[in-house]
């Protein structure tokens, strides 16, 4: 009889936690495809505001497909027209018009300055890049706890605040392995795109690196498209404009 | 409440930010995005230029040799370049004009106007993509030197990222991408035809060159294998690499093969002969991002069919003798004939065999948005000569681009950098973009 008890307790504390893991995950899941279709395209604006008020805005299209395809071309400013930005997986390119040729680009590296790093602007699925190691519940949101999937993963660990009710962010701790924050994300303004895409309209981001100064990204425009594979490499990078 | 405490309650409600007020508020107009058939851009530059001339280099001696009390020069330079394109379903056109003007008070102004690109495109297919006309084909992974760019005009290692010229071909890109490690393959031939009027300058007269590249995504590393036959140049083959090793480091190669490479080498007495041999080029680099936003590019850079030392030393030996004779005669007939000689390939930017390039950039030091300062080494690794460019980049005014920097050269006589005209050159580059 004290070996049943043992055993429905063992179970009764055993599986909240299980649960609450594979929940994680489907949660992360269900967040990735709120925030945006597996294949789409979309316009984003990028605003560096530095402590003193100054602004420096980029105008970006970007198509994404499936979990690890996703390729930006810059629309302005005049400076940075042309300018087309690819990432496969973990592979990520920059072709400067003038330069010619596509060179390989880090993900933490910025093709933009401010806040925003390549990782930030060649996003893919969250799920893709990292495995949820905890899930609880504060301050009536969800904190789920990521941790990257493989070292060359931008940032070493996430924290997620997720709205409950619309499963989607409110805000993501970027973290370096010895769990120092590297920059917040905070998602603002959800807004209906229509074709089903409700999500956040606007991303503030800022960093104790770069103390006063924010960056913004704005969604516009984001609707479910299709593309072939071949969109996707080198060879189509000077001609990603053509597909607005 | 008194009518003054009254005032100051207002005022304090004032001054205290109401919850609408703090959050702010961004605009994405939706009329910036809308897309037209046609554009058109530009870019203006201004850049004055000082040189410090070294009176004892021997390319000072050969530029300088009727003007030898000078030890500056000043230039004005202005660079205007435009370009537009129109778009029609699969069709485009593309024209990219650029004019540069130069004054200085040796060669006074001069004006040289081309079109660097003007091709037209159809893409019937995203997998499909045919060119004809004036284009750029930028092949290779170095950022300082491209020994595999063989249907391209050399880069300036100074300024790798400068616009270039193009050569007139015919050209298509065809794509197929694939599930696995092999992600993507693409086809790129090119035709060159050298005849009257056009690419001239590229090789032998009268001839079509033939040029393709294979490119491969395989293992998460571009891979590219690329040959040019012909006539008009000798034959090439080359392959090159790129990978990324981590989230903030690259690594790069480039490998090239020239059959039946030539060029032209002095003996100590100044006979000159051609000689013929199948040369090796080739690169490896890398780029790693520092956790305190620190980038470093290192290239090593070797040519088979440069000069060695002993070459470049006799060359200069030539072009002093020269000098001499003409301080002492007034004849100019050997400066003459080392004038010809540097044209075949002695005043090129890197005429020797080894070379090695650092280039570091801190961005945003100080807390300065869009600020990059960053020094620039390139040392010939044959004779220990080296040049170093301390540079200024600001790019925080919308549109606009402003770099200061120094170039300082140093090295023994008779050495590749220690012979060049200038001991120094500082340069200001103003530029808009519209």
């Amino acid at each position: 009889m004290l070996k049943i008890v043992h055993f429905v307790l063992a179970v009764i504390l055993v599986f909240p936690v299980h649960a609450l893991a594979l929940d994680g995950a489907k949660l992360l899941r269900e967040m990735d495809r709120n925030l945006s279709p597996e294949s789409y395209e979309s316009y984003r604006k990028l605003i560096n505001i530095e402590p003193n008020g100054r602004k420096k805005e980029f105008t970006l299209f970007t198509v994404k497909k499936g979990l690890d395809k996703v390729a930006s071309v810059f629309l302005a400013p005049a400076s940075e027209k042309g300018r087309s930005t690819l990432r496969l997986g973990e592979n990520m390119w920059l072709n400067i018009p003038n330069v010619g040729k596509p060179i390989r680009i880090t993900s933490l590296q910025s093709v933009v300055g401010g806040v925003f790093n390549n990782a930030d602007i060649l996003q893919l699925d969250y799920a893709v890049e990292y495995d949820v190691t905890g899930v609880r519940e504060e301050k009536g949101e969800l904190l789920l706890h990521l941790k990257a999937k493989t070292k060359n993963v931008a940032y070493d660990r996430l924290k997620i605040r997720l709205d409950r009710n619309r499963t989607l962010p409110t805000s993501i701790e970027c973290l370096t392995e010895a769990n120092m924050v590297i920059k917040t994300l905070y998602f603002k303004n959800v807004r209906d795109f229509g074709g089903g895409i409700v999500r956040p309209e606007v991303i503030e981001t800022d960093s104790p690196l770069y103390k006063g100064y924010k960056s913004v990204m704005i969604m516009a425009k984001i609707k479910k498209r299709t593309f072939k594979d071949e969109v996707f490499t080198l060879t189509f990078m000077p001609n990603l404009a053509s597909l607005r | 409440m008194s009518r003054s405490g009254w005032i100051i309650g207002v005022l304090l409600l004032c001054l205290l930010p109401s919850p609408a007020a703090a959050e702010e508020s961004y605009v994405f107009d939706l009329s910036e995005i809308e897309k037209k058939p046609y554009h058109f851009s530009g870019y203006l530059e201004a850049k004055p230029v000082v040189y410090g001339l070294d009176d004892r280099a021997a390319f000072y001696q050969l530029r300088f040799f009727n003007d030898s009390h000078r030890r500056t020069v000043w230039e004005a330079n202005g660079r205007v370049r435009l370009e537009g394109g129109y778009e029609k379903g699969p069709a485009r056109i593309f024209a990219r004009l650029n004019t540069d003007l130069q004054y200085n008070d040796k060669i006074h102004a001069s004006e040289k106007t081309t079109f660097y690109e003007a091709y037209a495109s159809v893409k019937p297919l995203p997998s499909l993509k045919i060119d004809a006309g004036k284009k750029t084909m930028k092949w290779g992974k170095g950022y300082a030197w491209n020994p595999v760019a063989f249907l391209d005009r050399p880069k300036n290692p100074d300024d790798p990222e400068q616009a270039m010229e193009g050569y007139i071909v015919a050209t298509a890109d065809v794509i197929r991408s694939f599930d696995g490690p092999l992600k993507t393959v693409s086809f790129t031939p090119a035709f060159l035809p050298v005849c009257n009027h056009v690419n001239t300058d590229f090789g032998n007269a009268d001839t079509l060159t033939f040029a393709g590249r294979l490119y491969f995504l395989l293992f998460d590393t571009d891979v590219d294998f690329m040959f040019m036959t012909g006539g008009s140049r000798p034959d090439r083959y080359g392959v090159d690499f790129s990978r990324n090793v981590g989230s903030n480091f690259e690594i790069h190669g480039e490998y090239a093969w020239l059959k039946s490479s030539r060029k032209i080498v002095l003996d100590p007495s100044g006979t000159a002969r051609r000689v013929e041999t199948d040369a090796h080029r080739f690169l490896i680099g890398l780029r790693y991002l520092a956790s305190f936003e620190l980038t470093t590019i290192v290239e090593f850079y070797h040519a088979g069919d440069g000069f060695t030392s002993d070459e470049m030393e006799n060359f200069f030996h030539l072009i002093h003798r020269g000098y001499g004779a003409y301080r002492a005669t007034g004849n100019p007939a050997g400066l003459g004939r080392a004038a010809q000689l540097a044209e075949s390939g002695y005043a090129r930017p890197n005429p020797m065999r080894n070379y090695l390039y650092v280039r570091l950039i801190q961005k945003d030091p100080f807390d300065i948005l869009y600020f990059s300062p960053s020094l620039t080494c390139m040392i010939n690794t044959d004779d220990l000569s080296v040049s170093v460019m301390p540079e200024l980049l600001y790019t925080g005014i919308a549109n606009m681009e402003l770099r200061l920097r120094a170039s300082v050269l140093a090295g023994a006589r008779d050495t590749d950098f220690g012979e060049k005209q200038n001991d120094y050159r500082i340069e200001l580059r103003a530029g808009i973009y519209f």
